[in-house]
């Protein structure tokens, strides 16, 4: 029998764990653009070695599981004489990985905008700094909102694979209460929804968003 | 119209040469251009026309000669020296209006704001006096009714109008056209030309490249033809239509009055 009040009973202690999710998330994503624009900037920079630098970054958090990153950070930190809480091991992980996937995303976007877009402000003096802002950056993220919304979902869900360094988020914590309670249909099925509730409202800013950038 | 800051500028090359790799596209161009009058360049495709025009305002750094637009070098120190410092570079590029054969007008801001954005940013102007400037420039390129569209909903004759009225504002002593109407519908090209006519009629210094001879022939003071990176033939649009010195020349406007004729 299915029981719905085992998913009652059992929901507020999920949404508890729910806060881990976000948190890391939240704080994850906010990294993960901010380090992403900044190696975007690298790949696209006339120094060689900066293009160098930002293609073996990209390349290396791209290219290695972020389960294997995660315990490589949790294990390899405190070996190197740098102790840090768990929790903030793995909001440096997954925002560092993040940032890989989110500076392809911008590079691909601002490629896209003609060169002349720029030229254009270029020829009547404006300096760099307000062709970046006021000109090119509005169309990169316009381009780029689906492909950035994309990863900000993937993002909320490889969160569940924190639970590797001991954090007790959603996942995590449906599986024990699973065993405990011997309903894992439900407590996943809670689980999911939430989820599912977190990524649909992420979902519907970047409809609004895009929206609001379309003319 | 008068004062030293708003006078039209003549601008001066001299022996510029520019390559793209092994790929000579300027061979040792020597070029004036007179202040207040319509300076037309013609020639086939990859003939150096655009690079020229874009080593005026060094969209194009070109690799060796001068550039001076009055007596001012543009694009390096010094003669030879090193290239110019960037603030200087957009201090002198405010002077230089520049209109393109794909408008390059910003998707994302309304006819009004793609007006008003370089004067606010970079003549400084507050957004009230930005905007009444820009009104005024839209409404000499009669779109005053156009200021709220968006480019997308512009048909390519405002969108070009638009880039003019862009340029304009900016009160340019000099205005560069590359191939203002090429990207046109037939239709759409006489109400471009006619807001270049008007200009000119105003005394604006225009260096144009165009395939539209007829402009040429028509407001043209001077024409130039180019061929491979070279300028073959000057003088004044009779000079060059009329009675075509250089055997080039003759061949290319032969080959233009027979694609254009209206014998089908």
């Amino acid at each position: 029998m299915f029981s719905f009040q085992t998913i009652i009973d059992n929901f507020p202690v999920l949404l508890g764990a729910a806060r881990y999710t976000l948190l890391i998330s939240v704080l994850g994503c906010i990294e993960g653009l901010i380090l992403g624009a900044l190696i975007c900037a690298a790949a696209l920079s006339p120094k060689l070695w900066l293009r160098r630098c930002a293609a073996l970054y990209v390349s290396f958090f791209r290219g290695v599981p972020l389960l294997i990153q995660l315990l490589a950070a949790y294990y390899l930190l405190p070996v190197i004489g740098i102790n840090v809480p768990a929790l903030v091991a793995a909001v440096l992980t997954v925002g560092l990985c993040a940032a890989a996937y989110l500076a392809e995303v911008l590079r691909g976007s601002l490629n896209a905008i003609p060169k002349g877009q720029a030229e254009a402000a270029a020829a009547i003096g404006m300096a760099p700094r307000d062709v970046w802002v006021r000109i090119l950056l509005p169309q990169a993220l316009k381009i780029g909102l689906p492909a950035i919304v994309n990863e900000l979902i993937l993002l909320v869900k490889a969160s569940s694979l924190v639970t590797v360094v001991g954090i007790v988020e959603i996942t995590r914590m449906s599986q024990s209460i699973a065993a405990a309670t011997y309903r894992p249909l439900e407590i996943y099925l809670a689980a999911a929804f939430i989820y599912l509730a977190i990524n649909l409202v992420i979902a519907q800013a970047g409809r609004i968003l895009e929206r609001r950038l379309t003319v | 119209m008068t004062n030293q800051q708003t006078a039209p500028a003549s601008a001066h090359l001299r022996n510029v040469c520019k390559f793209y790799g092994p790929f000579q596209a300027l061979k040792d161009v020597s070029l004036d251009i007179p202040p207040g009058k319509v300076t037309c360049l013609i020639g086939p495709s990859g003939s150096g026309k655009s690079t020229l025009l874009r080593c005026i305002n060094v969209l194009e750094m070109y690799d060796s000669g001068e550039v001076r637009i009055d007596d001012q070098l543009i694009g390096y120190d010094s003669p030879g020296g090193k290239p110019m410092a960037p603030r200087r570079l957009r201090e002198m590029r405010r002077e230089i209006g520049m209109v393109f054969q794909q408008f390059n007008l910003w998707p994302h801001m309304t006819a009004l704001q793609n007006v008003t954005e370089g004067l606010e940013r970079v003549r400084g102007l507050s957004r009230a006096e930005a905007q009444s400037r820009a009104r005024e420039a839209l409404a000499k390129v009669g779109l005053a009714d156009k200021e709220s569209n968006h480019p997308s909903h512009l048909s390519g004759g405002q969108l070009q109008r638009v880039a003019i009225a862009r340029a304009i504002a900016m009160e340019p002593r000099i205005m560069l056209f590359d191939e203002p109407t090429s990207a046109l519908d037939p239709e759409l090209v006489g109400e471009v030309l006619g807001v270049m006519k008007q200009l000119a009629a105003e005394g604006m210094t225009m260096v144009v490249v165009t395939h539209e001879m007829g402009f040429a022939a028509h407001v043209a003071d001077r024409v130039v033809f180019m061929e491979r990176g070279e300028i073959v033939a000057t003088g004044s649009p009779r000079e060059v239509f009329d009675a075509p010195s250089d055997p080039r020349l003759a061949s290319f406007l032969q080959g233009y009055r027979e694609r254009n004729s209206l014998d089908f």
